[in-house]
């Protein structure tokens, strides 16, 4: 949960990047933020994955207030509560698939033939497990951008957070990824927030946040095969294909 | 441990960077090797052309007198000492050699060779005859290489030594080559010569000591001028300038190492710096799965301090095979008129580890800056950054 959130870079000439964000997102929804660029939507989705500190305001993540926690805290959480892909699947070249996915559960102090097996079971569930053994530049940036992914789920985080996750990809590589999140959202509940400008992504997401100027000025709510929404909610990008109540 | 898992692929998979990383170290071990080893054969060269071929102690008669009475006394007291391996009493004196038309102005010295030879090892330097036999005839004389050429005399040949109105005859039974000035000058009789040539009765002038270890001899000299009125000396005392050298050479070595220490580090963490800029995406992922700013400190410092010990056995190889080439060369190190020519290379056991260890604070210091920098990197900038 955000509360009254705020983030002003600048010391002259102040830039208010968000602007008093209040938001719930519950477990196992599956979340797209919108909005055009420069909008906020990286510095909200850098406050959600706690990179960045607000300003003003409060972070909840399972009810704790995270917003003051210490950068080792914040380090901690990370790791446990929290998974990221961005636009770039920003892998180790030197590691291998396995390897690379193997990492954060390396990181949270895990044994090497925990973290290999349930790496290896991921890598299995992305479609990959013919390619535990090659290095990111013997995949292609579709299977790479999965191996991303393997290694945001790998600790079982509370949250996955996307960052433009497709912006790198052809359409049939996009649909992929989307398939995949989509299916595990379902078949484990897991949480996804995405940044997206990506409309047909969104599309198969349940919830869609418009952010303008560092405010939330709308929402859409997924009802069946439509979305409902309580305001006029323009989502600019989208020419009217995403089906409205 | 992760970070050392990160690091040691980091080390193999940059093969330049870590190349040029264990070239730089092991160049600066390898100077600081060379530097030791040709040091310490210097200086062990010094000690021995100077040390080892005079005595570690003189005692000189008391205040006002110019020969000790009681030197077998005297004698059988020092020798009791621990770590006195010779002891022998000496009479010198300044007199002229005259052998047909030539005359040289001499330095003689009157001596018991038995006791003599094991002092100043006189035999090692003899190119012909037996110092020894000295003993079997009181009109017998060792004379320098040089002396003899300057009077023209050879080994059989008599020639008369005077000191003031007194000349006895001699006969060269042995020509000695010590490779200082002194074989112009020098004449070794039996002590009885020249006793009776100065005609002060059963006396000698001084006392050479020699010891096991001549740094124990300032302690010894103190000890000895505490008990009698005899003045003794110390090595140290009648060099004093060949003993500051040797001291001083560990502080001006010392400071070199140091700077050597800081350019190479100036170096080594000029190229750590631009891996960690490279590195700057890689970071910020960590970051993002949590790794701490300690875990991104301890894989750049692991990165390099796993190039420290490689390079350490390599600059020993390197310092040490630079410094016998050097020592090849025919360089006459000691300046005193014959020394050995050519450097020695000393190479003790415990410099290889003063290598390591060198080589691994080298890493450590010049890895710092680099480490601190990438742990203090922001991690939104760090994924954002081209």
């Amino acid at each position: 949960m955000l509360q009254d959130l705020s983030k002003i870079y600048g010391s002259g000439v102040e830039v208010r990047a968000l602007d008093g964000i209040n938001l719930n997102i519950n477990a196992g929804e599956f979340v797209a933020i919108v909005g055009p660029s420069g909008s906020g939507k990286s510095t909200l989705l850098n406050m959600i994955g706690l990179l960045d500190t607000p300003s003003s305001g409060r972070i909840f993540l399972k009810g704790i207030d995270v917003s003051r926690a210490s950068p080792d805290e914040r380090a901690r959480l990370r790791n446990r509560e929290l998974g990221f892909v961005f636009q770039y699947h920003h892998l180790i070249p030197e590691f291998s698939a396995l390897e690379n996915v193997m990492m954060p559960m390396l990181i949270a102090g895990k044994s090497k033939a925990e973290a290999k097996e349930k790496s290896r079971e991921l890598l299995v569930s992305v479609g990959l497990g013919e390619r535990l053994d090659n290095r990111p530049n013997q995949l292609s940036g579709g299977q790479n951008q999965r191996v991303a992914v393997a290694r945001a789920l790998v600790n079982g985080p509370s949250i996955v957070i996307g960052d433009e996750l497709t912006g790198n990809l052809d359409t049939k590589s996009s649909q992929l990824i989307y398939d995949l999140l989509r299916d595990l959202n379902k078949k484990i509940n897991q949480t996804f927030i995405l940044v997206t400008h990506d409309m047909t992504l969104a599309e198969k997401t349940d919830r869609i946040l418009r952010i303008v100027d560092g405010k939330i000025v709308c929402e859409l709510r997924r009802k069946g095969d439509t979305f409902s929404t309580s305001e006029v909610c323009d989502l600019g990008e989208d020419d009217g294909k995403i089906k409205r109540e | 441990m992760f970070e050392l898992n990160i690091a040691a692929r980091h080390v193999v998979s940059n093969r330049r960077g870590t190349a040029f990383t264990l070239i730089s170290v092991a160049i600066a071990v390898g100077i600081i090797i060379m530097s030791l080893g040709l040091t310490e054969g210097v200086r062990m060269q010094i000690v021995d052309n100077t040390v080892e071929k005079n005595p570690h102690l003189i005692i000189s008669p008391k205040k006002g007198e110019n020969y000790i009475n009681m030197y077998r006394t005297l004698s059988e007291l020092v020798r009791m000492y621990p770590g006195t391996i010779a002891v022998s009493p000496r009479l010198v004196g300044q007199g002229a050699a005259r052998f047909r038309d030539k005359v040289e102005g001499v330095e003689f010295t009157g001596v018991i060779p038995s006791q003599e030879n094991p002092l100043m090892a006189v035999q090692e330097s003899m190119i012909s005859g037996n110092f020894s036999d000295l003993k079997f005839s009181s009109n017998s004389a060792v004379i320098g290489v040089t002396l003899a050429k300057n009077l023209d005399i050879r080994p059989g040949g008599e020639f008369y030594l005077s000191l003031k109105n007194q000349s006895i005859k001699l006969k060269v039974i042995g020509l000695i080559q010590k490779g200082t000035v002194k074989d112009s000058t020098l004449i070794y009789v039996p002590l009885e010569t020249a006793q009776n040539l100065v005609g002060q009765g059963d006396v000698v002038s001084e006392i050479g000591v020699k010891l096991s270890d001549f740094t124990t001899a300032p302690a010894m000299a103190l000890d000895l001028n505490g008990k009698n009125r005899y003045e003794t000396t110390s090595w140290q005392d009648f060099n004093k300038e060949i003993a500051r050298f040797v001291g001083n050479q560990n502080v001006t070595n010392m400071l070199f190492y140091i700077f050597i220490l800081l350019i190479s580090a100036f170096v080594i963490a000029n190229t750590a710096i631009m891996v960690v800029s490279r590195r700057r995406k890689e970071i910020g992922i960590l970051m993002a799965m949590g790794a701490t700013r300690r875990s991104i400190l301890k894989i750049f410092l692991l990165e390099n301090m796993l190039i420290g010990f490689p390079a350490g056995i390599l600059g020993c190889l390197l310092g040490f095979g630079i410094a016998r080439l050097i020592t090849l060369l025919p360089l006459d190190v000691t300046s005193t008129g014959g020394g050995n020519a050519g450097m020695i290379i000393v190479a003790k056991p415990e410099y290889f580890v003063y290598a390591i260890i060198f080589a691994l604070a080298l890493n450590f210091i010049s890895g710092l800056y680099p480490a601190y920098t990438a742990a203090r990197l922001d991690p939104v900038k760090a994924i954002g950054s081209e």
